[in-house]
């Protein structure tokens, strides 16, 4: 398939001279999941607001949907969806009005409009309290009905400015579910900005990893987490003094590349944990070796980020997603 | 017609956000009755001992009553586009294929329909307490029309307030500063006879002394028309005015 977004040589420079965003190039490609990963302040939302017309660029040339930015906005706002980070509902109107109201500006009308504002109501389940003023409404359920307002037209590709910042996590997963089923079940390619690494890793086919306005590193999200390094199965000994030995059994193991020593213990790398876990256990067993704990850990998205920033992307988030496998 | 379908929606918007909100539906309704009852009973002497024209101080008070009432209407628009812009509603209008130039029809026409069901309300309630109007239903339209159109006029003012500096708390002070002396330094309320020279050259030049003598000519009688396109003018220069304003700033969020 072709691309439906197109950036090149984009610079977005505002009138008090901040460089928000410096030189960036990329694409996206009709039916994929695509996502900007970056701390706040990166850049990510100035150029979402670029590409759906509201924001103007300082210069390069950028095609969305098939349109010219610069000559065919108009026609970039009819084929978009656009959730933004804020949610931005009329309180004051119900939830079917705030739909319609939406349909009609995007020139429906009649029983289209009606049987669309239901069909929506459905899809993020929100009939029950489609008559109550929005104002009344959670967090999460507020959010959802942003999200029916930016698919009320059928959009052939949807962008998505932090979709879930704020959410608790139950809001949070169910957000994720209605993204991957408009994705998968409806072929809408979806653009995300986040600064979740999970949810870049969870959603995104391909993303780019942005910071103080540039793209620092592209790919999916496996290709980003293997150019970091390995798994790591982190082994607490019992005896200390079986550290050596435990590191030349483990040199022995089909898929581990190398071991070294850790406090209390050691650790082994490998490309992939979950396929070699089962025999590390076993043999380790069949030598009288017994590990106190055990515990995997992969590489993340904030590693990438580390790697070429020399900072994290979240200062309260791990760095490497650990897990716990048992205790022994 | 994109921009008529567009206008209606907004307006409907507008109109159903008033009604939800039965504390300022009810202010807004009831504000002329409680103005036009209050100065004409607190000011009723004035007649007594100032010329007030033919049907006395109540007469002469409710085109002024007509006009204030317009005139504190208009900066619901500045509020109403400053709220929009600060909870981003605003940018998700602009996300979609709506007329931009509708976003600000939709509520010009809301404010001018509020100032008119107000008007409506001064005039029958002005009726029940004895005020005859002189040149019939013509004259009670031309009445509404002008309140709307003044209200039309100076709402201009707020939207443009309201888009450069997003607080509504600006709006509502600026509202004070700039009304007060309008309507209390005009013929709009009190005969000039009664003001110090000063007041009077003041109101001399007041476009609300011009408006409200040719609306209180639509209820006494003595229609003069030179000085009805004259007080028209002058509304149509202030909106060309306060309107270059607003569409300076509005371009300014929607380009």
């Amino acid at each position: 398939m072709g691309d439906i977004v197109s950036a090149e040589n984009l610079v977005v420079v505002y009138q008090d001279g901040t460089r928000a965003v410096e030189d960036i190039s990329f694409s996206v490609e009709e039916g994929e999941f695509f996502g900007f990963l970056g701390p706040n302040g990166a850049g990510k939302s100035t150029t979402i607001k670029v590409l759906t017309t509201l924001l103007r660029k300082t210069s390069g040339k950028v095609t969305v949907a098939g349109a010219n930015l610069d000559k065919s906005p108009g026609v970039i706002r009819k084929a978009i969806g656009v959730l933004s980070q804020e949610t931005s509902l009329d309180v004051d109107l119900t939830g079917w009005e705030n739909l319609h109201l939406q349909g009609r500006l995007q020139q429906m009308s009649g029983k289209a409009l009606n049987e669309r504002v239901e069909e929506l109501l459905r899809l993020v389940q929100l009939e029950d309290v489609a008559k109550k003023p929005a104002g009344r409404y959670s967090g999460g359920m507020r959010k959802r009905l942003d999200l029916a307002c930016a698919l009320i037209n059928k959009p052939r590709l949807l962008f998505l400015d932090e979709p879930t910042t704020g959410l608790d996590a139950q809001s949070r997963a169910a957000i994720w579910e209605y993204l991957e089923s408009l994705n998968k079940e409806e072929g809408i390619t979806i653009f995300l900005t986040t600064q979740y690494l999970e949810e870049a890793d969870r959603l995104c086919h391909r993303l780019s990893i942005m910071d103080r306005g540039k793209l620092i590193a592209k790919g999916t999200p496996s290709e980003l987490k293997e150019t970091v390094g390995d798994d790591r199965v982190n082994l607490t000994l019992r005896d200390p003094l079986s550290r050596d030995k435990t590191k030349q059994i483990l040199k022995t193991i089909h898929g581990v590349s190398g071991v070294s020593d850790s406090d209390g213990g050691v650790v082994a790398y490998t490309k992939n944990a979950g396929q070699i876990i089962a025999e590390l256990v076993t043999t380790l067993d069949r030598n009288g070796i017994r590990p106190s704990f055990l515990s995997v850990s992969t590489p993340t998205l904030d590693d990438v980020f580390l790697r070429e920033t020399g900072r994290r992307i979240r200062s309260d988030e791990l760095s490497r997603r650990e897990t716990e496998l048992f205790l022994m | 017609m994109t921009i008529l379908f567009d206008t209606q929606s907004l307006l409907e918007r507008f109109l159903t956000k008033l009604i939800r909100n039965p504390t300022l539906l009810g202010t807004s309704l009831a504000e002329p009755i409680l103005f036009l009852v209050l100065f004409s009973q607190l000011f009723t002497k004035f007649s007594s001992f100032l010329s007030t024209g033919s049907g006395g101080y109540l007469a002469y008070l409710v085109p002024g009553i007509v006009l204030f009432n317009a005139m504190i209407t208009a900066p619901q628009g500045g509020v109403s586009i400053a709220n929009d812009l600060n909870s981003g509603f605003l940018s998700k209008m602009l996300l979609t294929q709506v007329r931009r130039s509708a976003i600000l029809l939709g509520r010009l026409l809301t404010d001018m329909t509020v100032a008119v069901a107000q008007s409506a309300i001064t005039i029958g309630v002005a009726v029940a307490m004895g005020v005859s109007f002189s040149l019939g239903a013509p004259g009670v339209l031309l009445l509404l029309l002008t309140s709307a159109f003044f209200e039309f006029a100076l709402s201009g003012i707020f939207l443009a307030v309201g888009i450069a500096t997003r607080k509504t708390e600006t709006i509502s002070a600026l509202a004070s500063v700039v009304f007060f002396p309008l309507v209390f330094i005009s013929s709009a309320m009190f005969p000039v006879s009664f003001f110090p020279s000063w007041a009077q050259t003041f109101s001399n030049y007041n476009p609300v002394s011009y408006t409200s003598d040719v609306m209180r000519q639509l209820v006494t009688g003595g229609l003069n028309l030179t000085t009805l396109a004259y007080a028209y003018g002058l509304i149509g220069a202030i909106a060309v005015v306060t309107f270059a304003a607003t569409l300076y700033q509005f371009r300014k969020v929607v380009s």
